[in-house]
């Protein structure tokens, strides 16, 4: 295997860049599958059936909440790939875990949220609205739960193997992703959120 | 330990933060819907873009336009679903 | 005993009695046949693990003339049904499903898997490739789009087809209307097979913007590759709305919710929408390929190179993107308003330009060419007329106020066969004739081929040049009967005359594969039809690492450079080489994905779980796997070359 020294290691073997750029192709399929969940939403939003509405249902603190910890974790694991280009296993090692734990926090807002949405009569089988609603937010909550998971496992593959061109092309893979389910939270933010309780 | 805080990391971090805020004016303050949409697809749209350069380094190496194509084509696909979807569902109909 | 009921048939008959006991004996002999032969570790090393590109490619080729005849047997009992009016052979119920099964089965299980075949085999070989970007991934997209096809495949019998159509349209498909386990069937197995074709696109996308041979610039691919590379960018950007849609509509049939329902503040036009966000690009993705595999016909036989390369290149750049912008024009009567029809109705006349733009290339390519009438050659030649009437009548349904007339009529379905057998299935079957040297080491026979070309067209016009006319004259499609006052009788025989023809067409297919097998030369050369491209620069059979030394490229024709300029491809020694290892987990994980969607479709929470785990835990597996591949000793390539030359 060829080893390129004038690249990031986690470039530096073909098979490497390869990857990268197959992920962002991923998020480019990511765009759109986001996009569809949106195009559904705003077409389903106003047709709420018998069920509450958005501006009766959402509340800003917990999705304040849910913003500042997601827009926080993913600048640590962009802090942790920093790290990790300086060589720095142990400190990135350490954003890394904090990106996650921020990310398990996420999910606890969320499910919080759901708890709340359901007690509050607002179900997936409720409206158009509420499928709608809880399956886009849903889809991001389970893109999180994954990253999760696949976080973990790199964490556990560094601390076994250290920083190789295969463990720190996986990590900033991983960032790749985690940066952009903060970008699909943006979004979710400004157009569910914020649109609907203007 | 600074070396472990890059300045544009930071800045970018700081800068994510405030575009937030902005868009919770649309929350706070009594604005028109057409000037609250302006300012979320304005400030939604800069905070992706920053992500995107600051954070994904998305025009670090030599596939640089390739990964922008992508990004761009799915953008464009994307603003063309979701409008097209609304004008002929909601707008329209 | 309540248990098994559910997986009964709703609607049982002989026909699906016979087709019980045909699955159940096929694989009893395919077992018996492995084991009497000793065939089970050569199956499972050689074809369930593989990650070569070339036997992937075949097995995407076995599965598609496998549907083939499954989506053809649907096709002749359709058109049976209506050759007479007030025909009793089957009933509403089985015509339903039978028009259903028919498009699904054709479009994604024959029509896709055969651009799959020839993606894989052909492009990494066109730009002098040794495998794809993920080889491994590859396997799995494989493996994921077969269980998706099996597992739609036994609904008819057990639990019953799907019958809302192709494009299963709410409120129809929904539970109110349609009760059986049919359309969940059509949720997950489509879901399942979707899954592998995003996989699909992404490897390839990346396998062509990265792994070509040196010198070979993005203007300089060969124009299927181009194509190929099209194809997959708006695979990439349009499936991952299906997999949105047909999640929704699997959380619409068995978890309550109300996107497409009726009330509740549902909306089932919004089914429509999305699903033709999907399926308008989805038909541009079948004929891109097609008209890349026409573009190395056409050059190879008319011995010159293709007239406009660069406008052929543009054309399907703005095609891709147009592609995205014309969906609504399949729901033209739906309500909207004449503002959204007349948008939709000017960038669907639109797209007809960059696709004329290439008819004329193709004929300017004819021009001055020495033509050599190969069977290849006639399906092509065979294809622009025949494919140019099926786009004119696609501009005529374009036009949205003229669509209130032709909506839903035979006029249509006339309209779109039209395009799709001369544009994909000709294409399909001029690149099997084409490709089946390079694969296998002998030529297919040119007589047969010739004739079923001819055959399939003479059926091909006669069975679908009625139904414009019996569409305009007011039979709608899918109706399983029509009255003998109705008048379409005589329209409708002529077109089960000449679905029988066609039916005819495609044995021929299969007994030229035979007799070819048995009695035609093998002796041929690397290069048998004197082609331009670098697939046929390396050794018939190939090699499984393609080429000994990757080639040197100078121009978009490199290998007739090399034959008539003298350019020199293969400069340099050898090297050793570093090939992926055989993996089985896209197998087993693609087999727990069957069972995941099978337990799926009937609601069986437990088994849904754990295979949901299993298909996790081998995810995991794969994280944790440190795999560095093999690497082939310069000893064993000149042993591998040395053979192949003396052969």
């Amino acid at each position: 295997m060829k080893i390129d020294n004038s690249l990031p290691l986690e470039y530096s073997t073909e098979e490497n860049s390869l990857k990268i750029l197959g992920f962002w192709i991923f998020l480019g399929a990511e765009i759109m599958l986001f996009a569809t969940l949106f195009a559904t939403y705003f077409t389903l939003e106003n047709r709420t059936g018998s069920g509450p509405t958005g501006a009766e249902i959402f509340q800003i603190t917990p999705v304040l909440f849910e913003t500042i910890i997601l827009l926080t974790s993913s600048f640590t694991v962009g802090l942790g790939i920093h790290a990790m280009r300086i060589g720095k296993q142990k400190a990135m090692v350490t954003f890394f875990s904090i990106t996650l734990l921020l990310g398990l926090a996420f999910l606890g807002v969320e499910i919080f949220e759901f708890v709340t949405y359901v007690h509050e009569g607002a179900g997936i089988q409720t409206s158009a609205f509420t499928s709608a609603l809880l399956t886009t937010l849903g889809t991001h909550g389970a893109h999180v739960t994954l990253g999760f998971f696949w976080g973990l496992f790199i964490i556990l593959q560094i601390k076994k193997r250290g920083l190789t061109p295969q463990t720190t092309n996986k990590a900033f893979i991983f960032s790749l992703y985690w940066h952009f389910l903060d970008v699909v939270w943006i979004f979710i933010f400004s157009f569910i959120y914020l649109k609907g309780m203007m | 330990m600074s070396q472990l805080f890059p300045m544009k990391q930071v800045l970018g971090f700081v800068f994510s933060l405030l575009l937030t805020t902005v868009a919770l004016a649309v929350y706070f303050l009594d604005m028109s819907f057409a000037a609250g949409m302006t300012i979320l697809l304005v400030t939604a749209f800069i905070q992706a873009g920053l992500q995107l350069v600051v954070f994904m380094h998305a025009g670090e190496t030599k596939d640089k336009s390739a990964i922008y194509t992508n990004v761009f084509y799915g953008l464009i696909i994307a603003l063309v679903t979701v409008f097209g979807t609304l004008l002929a569902m909601v707008w329209d109909m | 005993m309540d248990f098994f009921d559910r997986f009964a048939v709703p609607h049982p008959s002989l026909a699906i009695y016979a087709s019980m006991a045909a699955i159940g004996l096929t694989i009893i002999a395919v077992i018996a046949g492995l084991t009497y032969f000793k065939k089970w570790g050569y199956l499972w090393r050689e074809w369930l693990t593989t990650v070569d590109h070339k036997r992937i490619g075949i097995m995407y080729l076995l599965s598609a003339l496998l549907m083939l005849f499954r989506g053809g047997v649907d096709a002749i009992m359709m058109r049976a049904q209506l050759a007479v009016p007030e025909n009793t052979l089957l009933d509403a119920q089985h015509y339903n499903e039978i028009f259903t099964t028919h498009g699904i089965v054709m479009i994604l299980f024959m029509a896709m898997p055969f651009i799959m075949f020839f993606m894989n085999f052909v492009v990494p070989l066109q730009i002098g490739a040794r495998d794809v970007a993920f080889p491994r991934l590859n396997a799995l997209s494989f493996w994921l789009f077969f269980m998706g096809a099996m597992l739609f495949n036994i609904s008819f019998v057990v639990g019953g087809s799907p019958d809302a159509g192709w494009t299963s349209y709410f409120p129809l498909a929904g539970t109110e209307f349609s009760e059986s386990v049919g359309n969940n069937y059509y949720m997950i197995a489509i879901q399942i097979a979707g899954i592998g074709t995003l996989m699909t696109g992404i490897n390839f996308i990346t396998t062509i913007l990265k792994m070509r041979a040196p010198g070979m610039t993005l203007m300089k691919m060969p124009m299927f590759t181009w194509s190929a590379l099209i194809a997959n960018v708006i695979i990439v950007f349009a499936f991952p709305v299906l997999a949105v849609l047909l999640a929704m509509g699997t959380l619409d049939r068995q978890f309550g919710t109300n996107f497409f329902t009726m009330d509740n503040g549902g909306m089932d036009m919004l089914w429509a929408n999305i699903f033709w966000v999907w399926g308008h690009p989805e038909v541009y993705i079948l004929i891109l390929p097609a008209f890349g595999i026409y573009s190395e016909v056409i050059s190879t036989f008319a011995r010159r190179n293709l007239y406009g390369y660069k406008s052929m290149v543009g054309s399907m750049v703005i095609i891709s993107l147009l592609s995205f912008l014309v969906w609504a024009h399949h729901f033209f009567t739906m309500g909207q308003g004449a503002f959204t029809n007349s948008i939709f109705s000017i960038t669907t006349m639109a797209i007809a330009v960059p696709t004329g733009v290439k008819i004329f290339n193709w004929l300017l390519t004819l021009r001055k060419g020495k033509i050599v009438f190969t069977t290849p050659m006639l399906y092509s030649m065979l294809f622009i007329p025949l494919f140019t009437l099926g786009g004119v009548t696609g501009v005529m349904l374009a036009m949205s106020a003229a669509d209130y007339q032709y909506h839903n009529t035979m006029f249509l379905v006339a309209h779109f066969h039209n395009v799709i057998i001369p544009g994909v299935v000709y294409a399909m079957l001029a690149g099997l004739h084409y490709y089946w040297p390079k694969m296998f080491g002998f030529m297919l026979n040119e007589k047969i081929g010739k004739w079923t070309a001819w055959l399939l067209s003479i059926g091909f016009i006669l069975a679908f040049m009625p139904m414009y006319v019996s569409g305009l004259d007011g039979q709608a499609r899918r109706m399983y009967t029509y009255s003998e006052a109705a008048g379409f009788g005589l329209m409708n025989m002529i077109s089960f005359v000449g679905a029988a023809i066609m039916a005819i067409g495609f044995v021929l297919i299969v007994y030229n594969i035979y007799y070819s097998t048995r009695y035609e030369s093998r002796d041929i050369s690397n290069d048998p039809w004197d082609a331009r491209t670098l697939e046929w620069s390396t050794h018939t059979p190939v090699p499984e690492y393609n080429f000994a030394i990757l080639p040197d490229v100078r121009s978009n024709e490199a290998l007739w450079d090399a034959k008539k300029n003298g350019h020199v491809l293969f400069k340099g020694e050898y090297q050793k080489i570093h090939m992926p290892n055989n993996s089985g987990i896209p197998f087993i994980m693609s087999c727990i994905f069957f069972v995941w969607g099978f337990s799926f479709v009937f609601s069986l929470w437990i088994p849904v779980i754990l295979t949901t785990i299993g298909i996790f835990v081998c995810m995991a597996l794969r994280s944790f796997e440190q795999d560095h591949g093999r690497y082939i000793s310069v000893k064993e390539i000149e042993e591998t070359e040395t053979n192949l030359r003396g052969a």
